[in-house]
């Protein structure tokens, strides 16, 4: 670290100048670089809320869209239909996930590998279908969706997801580098040893799969709010799990910076494809997945760790 | 009570045809330990193929089902060979996310050249009265057809040399490295049968129902809900489970809606994790 980016205030001192520019951007960018970096933050908090569930813990959540699509419900129905101020909506929503997810976690976290992953799926499938049935429509509006109008300016919304965004960087920071991290990074090694060892692995697990529900549904909340819409496949869909998982991969699972590398660069990918090859978006995007996998599973930052550039501590 | 026996009729057909999907699925993750998820986009390759023969070529559907079959074995074979076998030994996100990625790979790349016009294969339409009943003429020949490539597939596995080293190698690979059998070979044809049964699936989709670019999705789906059913890597169970999710689907379809019929996979699947990880059946 030193050898790349000089000593300690240097570090510190790029890291304010960025956090100044960050949050000087509304006054003097245009609305689409606005945008461009509103999605942006809210991919580093899906990435880093998915990270720092499986990165830490080996459980391959493949259900990532379940906590944004319960969380952006609740909160856009209660702006849509009760009138809710987004500042409380928000807040209701993510709380409302996680308790959800509390007892999620204690059900469906008994079940290992690829079975976990298969159960999270179905978990999201499931409720998206069942939201788009005629039975739930009283409450969901059905499959037509939910359009709603949260009286939030553009900038106002930058800063709350830039504000989420650094905050759960710093959660995400305070737990890789504690003892709490470690006890997971012991169950994603070998779990009977871990509990062998006296660690509590189930109290352990669910508290980690409950945090990474309350950020990624309050982001999944801010998300709706800025997309003004909401509807069952676009909410559920599994675009929505993959994308922050690949985003992780691309900048290095099981460290803490990779999430937000991987979502800037993939976000800037994601436009350039999507503005040149429209009709063969997905197939370049299977296609980059693939060779992601084959060719550089590690990540940018485990490739750097690896050699040397950067040190190997849990810190990054 | 004749509408009833109709129904469940109905639910047999179609959960012969999800049965050979889902033994598919079991039999490659069984055995070679990977979770194929563009196993669908199989299921629509072949169903695309068999309604090319059909419409291009003018080929009797009953020959490209069986042309499908070796076809989209040496296709698996190859995948098998230059992808996923550098898979085997690595954690189960990389399989998830590889096969995710190829997945919508093939169905984009479908889309851009067929684009999504809905299609079927109209062959062997009308019905016909059988004790009171009336079938479908198509769906009775797909049922045969269906139950004809299981039979075959049960018998290879029971009785041919290769079938007993595969269920050997999906019982125990690396015993079975050690008593002479060659596992990765054995790896590279379970891979190249699960695509082969999957094609076949699809061309026999192909002869009654309609066809597009994104129907892989669903079957995946219900693939997943029979492998939980049956059990990881049971072959059996695997038939067992096509013909209930099928049954199930055609009841609920019937009384309450087709939209609440899409959430009978998922809800099977939580359940039997829940209740019975290890599947309905011994195996």
């Amino acid at each position: 670290m030193r050898r790349l980016f000089g000593n300690r205030s240097q570090i510190w001192i790029g890291i304010v100048l960025l956090m100044a520019f960050l949050i000087a951007f509304p006054f003097f960018a245009t609305d689409y670089w606005m945008t461009l970096l509103i999605l942006i933050f809210i991919f580093t908090v899906y990435a880093s809320g998915w990270n720092l569930f499986s990165g830490l813990t080996g459980y391959t959540n493949f259900g990532l869209a379940w906590f944004i699509g319960v969380s952006g419900y609740v909160s856009s129905l209660l702006i849509a239909d009760y009138n809710f101020f987004w500042l409380l909506a928000w807040p209701i929503g993510a709380l409302f996930t996680s308790m959800i997810s509390i007892g999620v976690g204690y059900i469906l976290l008994r079940i290992k590998g690829v079975y976990f992953a298969i159960s999270m799926v179905a978990l999201a499938e499931g409720t998206r279908e069942l939201f788009g049935t005629e039975y739930l429509s009283p409450i969901t509006h059905g499959g037509k969706g939910v359009p709603f109008v949260a009286g939030i300016g553009l900038s106002t919304l930058y800063w709350a997801i830039l504000l989420l965004a650094f905050l759960s960087l710093i959660v995400c920071y305070m737990i890789f580098s504690s003892k709490f991290g470690l006890r997971l990074l012991a169950i994603r090694e070998d779990e009977q040893a871990a509990e062998t060892l006296g660690i509590h692995t189930t109290r352990d697990k669910i508290t980690t799969f409950v945090i990474s529900a309350f950020l990624v549904g309050l982001a999944g909340a801010i998300h709706f709010t800025y997309q003004n819409y909401i509807d069952p496949s676009f909410a559920f869909s599994i675009h929505l799990t993959i994308t922050p998982i690949v985003m992780t991969l691309f900048g290095g699972i099981g460290t803490v910076f990779g999430p937000v590398i991987g979502a800037t660069l993939f976000t800037f990918i994601h436009e350039i494809l999507w503005a040149e090859v429209t009709l063969l978006y997905m197939a370049f995007f299977g296609g980059i997945l693939m060779a992601l996998i084959l060719f550089f599973p590690q990540g940018l930052l485990g490739w750097m760790k690896e050699r040397g550039i950067l040190p190997r501590i849990r810190k990054i | 009570m004749v509408n009833f026996i109709e129904i469940l009729i109905r639910g047999l057909m179609l959960g012969s045809v999800y049965a050979l999907v889902g033994m598919g699925l079991t039999l490659v993750w069984g055995v070679v330990g990977i979770v194929n998820i563009a196993h669908g986009e199989f299921v629509m390759l072949g169903a695309y193929f068999a309604f090319w023969a059909f419409s291009l070529l003018h080929l009797n559907p009953l020959f490209s089902v069986a042309l499908s079959i070796p076809v989209f074995f040496f296709a698996g074979v190859v995948i098998h060979r230059r992808i996923t076998e550098r898979l085997v030994k690595e954690h189960e996100l990389s399989a998830l996310i590889l096969t995710f990625g190829m997945s919508i790979l093939i169905w984009n790349l479908a889309q851009f050249f067929w684009t999504n016009t809905y299609r079927s294969v109209s062959y062997l339409t009308g019905n016909f009265p059988f004790m009171g009943l009336v079938f479908g003429k198509g769906k009775t020949f797909s049922f045969g057809l269906a139950i004809a490539i299981t039979a075959a597939l049960f018998l290879f596995l029971k009785y041919s040399k290769w079938g007993k080293a595969i269920r050997a190698t999906s019982q125990n690979s690396e015993v079975a490295l050690v008593c002479g059998i060659n596992t990765m070979k054995m790896r590279m044809l379970t891979f190249g049968m699960g695509i082969g049964l999957a094609g076949a699936a699809g061309a026999i989709v192909s002869l009654q129902w309609v066809i597009f670019p994104q129907m892989g999705g669903s079957y995946i789906s219900k693939a997943f809900a029979i492998v939980v059913l049956g059990g990881l890597g049971n072959i059996q169970g695997a038939l067992a489970g096509g013909l209930i999710i099928g049954m199930l689907e055609a009841i609920v379809t019937q009384y309450l809606s087709a939209k609440m019929a899409q959430i009978i996979p998922s809800v099977t699947i939580l359940i039997i994790l829940l209740l019975r990880p290890t599947g309905l059946f011994k195996k």
